[in-house]
């Protein structure tokens, strides 16, 4: 008690160094002070490396969440943006067109896969009826065969049941576009005189009274004259490519047939 | 009236899966002919009226939405429901693999009736390239007929439906 008294009466005083034991157990204690705050900060520091790769792993799934979203989101946007580009070529072909007609989604195909048919969704509702001709950006898809209040199909010009009159926009040749069975186009009925050389391009001749006059059909792929007859053999590649067609366009205001110019007597 | 509320929803089904698969299947002999397999399923395990006038239906119902030829469809769905008809008469039990070897026969001929009409109609040549994707497109509705039978079966159960013979 009086050991601890005078020991801190001594000590008291401003600029009052420490004792001699007091220096031995500092210098003593220094090691292990060092080796504890080393270790204490090592601990804190692993807790917070633990904490932050928690936050870190949280904030991972979260930006991959967010990343997924964007991707998303930039997918749609994308596909937006064709479709967006799809209608404006649509739009700017009805224009130049100068006829009335009305867009159109791809909704299905044909049931049975032995057919070419496309399934629309759009009807007599949005003024589309049987027998208008259809067509997209690229050039002529078909003929409407039928039509219900809300949705159609089309008749593609590569089915076997298709005939479209067209001629060589080169050499004017004339000849009826039909499909065969496994897929593509042949152009019959052009004689063997005819002018008609592969890489020509076959348009619409307007003469059926369906397609407006000048629409692309497609190109001359093959001219065979070597099989005989009166007419030449003409394989014809399509324009449209009918696997992926998304939107076309239904003219609804089949163009004027053509006349002599002629009154008809009365 | 419950086999025709079973077989009018499952046809619905089945026209929708057919005409949108081929949107997105790169190959448009992999989309089966789903509508086969319930024609066979009707005459595997329902005679009557009822059951031919439904496959009558259901063909006609495929030609809406197929092909230029109404009726085609129609027709030989109900000569393939004739034909497992009489099969399913004629054998002492119908299992799955009797099913699937129908549903691949009645494919092609649905299929060959489809080619046949153009071939007929002048189409210069594509028979014997279609043939493939034909036998291909018969032998996946084959393959998936048996889950679609014992898909049936079970709605059927739960309905309350009876399966061959008696008289719809």
């Amino acid at each position: 008690m009086f050991i601890s008294l005078h020991m801190l009466s001594t000590g008291l005083g401003p600029g009052a160094v420490a004792s001699w034991p007091g220096r031995m157990l500092l210098e003593a204690l220094r090691p292990f002070q060092v080796a504890t705050t080393g270790l204490a900060e090592s601990g804190t520091s692993l807790v917070h490396d633990y904490l932050d790769l928690v936050n870190v792993r949280k904030e991972n799934s979260k930006l991959k969440l967010e990343l997924a979203q964007v991707r998303t989101e930039q997918t749609r946007l994308a596909e937006l943006e064709a479709e967006n580009r799809r209608l404006s070529e649509l739009l700017e072909l009805r224009q130049a067109l100068g006829v009335s007609a009305v867009g159109a989604n791809v909704i299905g195909s044909d049931a049975s896969g032995f057919s070419r048919t496309l399934l629309l969704g759009q009807g007599t509702d949005g003024g589309v009826e049987s027998g208008m001709a259809v067509i997209s950006a690229e050039g002529v898809v078909g003929k409407i065969i039928a039509a219900s209040a809300h949705a159609s199909r089309v008749l593609l010009i590569d089915d076997h049941n298709s005939a479209l009159d067209t001629f060589d926009q080169r050499s004017r040749a004339r000849g009826i576009v039909a499909g065969v069975l496994d897929g593509g186009l042949v152009m019959k009925y052009v004689g063997r005189t005819d002018d008609v050389k592969p890489g020509d391009t076959v348009v619409t001749s307007g003469l059926d009274g369906i397609f407006p006059r000048g629409l692309l059909v497609g190109t001359v792929k093959k001219v065979g004259r070597d099989a005989p007859g009166l007419f030449l053999d003409v394989s014809v590649a399509p324009a449209v490519n009918f696997r992926r067609l998304e939107q076309v366009l239904v003219i609804t205001q089949t163009p004027p047939k053509l006349t002599s110019g002629k009154k008809p007597k009365s | 009236m419950r086999l025709l509320l079973l077989f009018g929803v499952a046809l619905l089904a089945c026209l929708a899966i057919q005409t949108t698969a081929p949107l997105w299947s790169p190959v448009r002999a992999l989309v089966p002919n789903l509508v086969v397999i319930l024609v066979v399923d009707l005459g595997l395990r329902h005679h009557g009226a009822l059951p031919a006038s439904i496959a009558f239906g259901m063909g006609y119902a495929t030609d809406a939405l197929s092909g230029t030829h109404a009726g085609l469809d129609a027709l030989f769905m109900t000569l393939v429901y004739l034909l497992t008809y009489e099969v399913s008469g004629r054998l002492m039990m119908t299992n799955a693999i009797v099913g699937a070897v129908a549903v691949f026969v009645g494919s092609m001929i649905t299929g060959a009736a489809q080619i046949g009409v153009g071939f007929t109609r002048g189409t210069p040549s594509g028979f014997a390239e279609l043939m493939p994707m034909l036998l291909v497109q018969a032998a996946i509705s084959a393959a998936l007929a048996p889950a679609i039978f014992s898909a049936l079966a079970r709605i059927k159960r739960a309905l309350g439906l009876r399966a061959i013979a008696e008289r719809e």
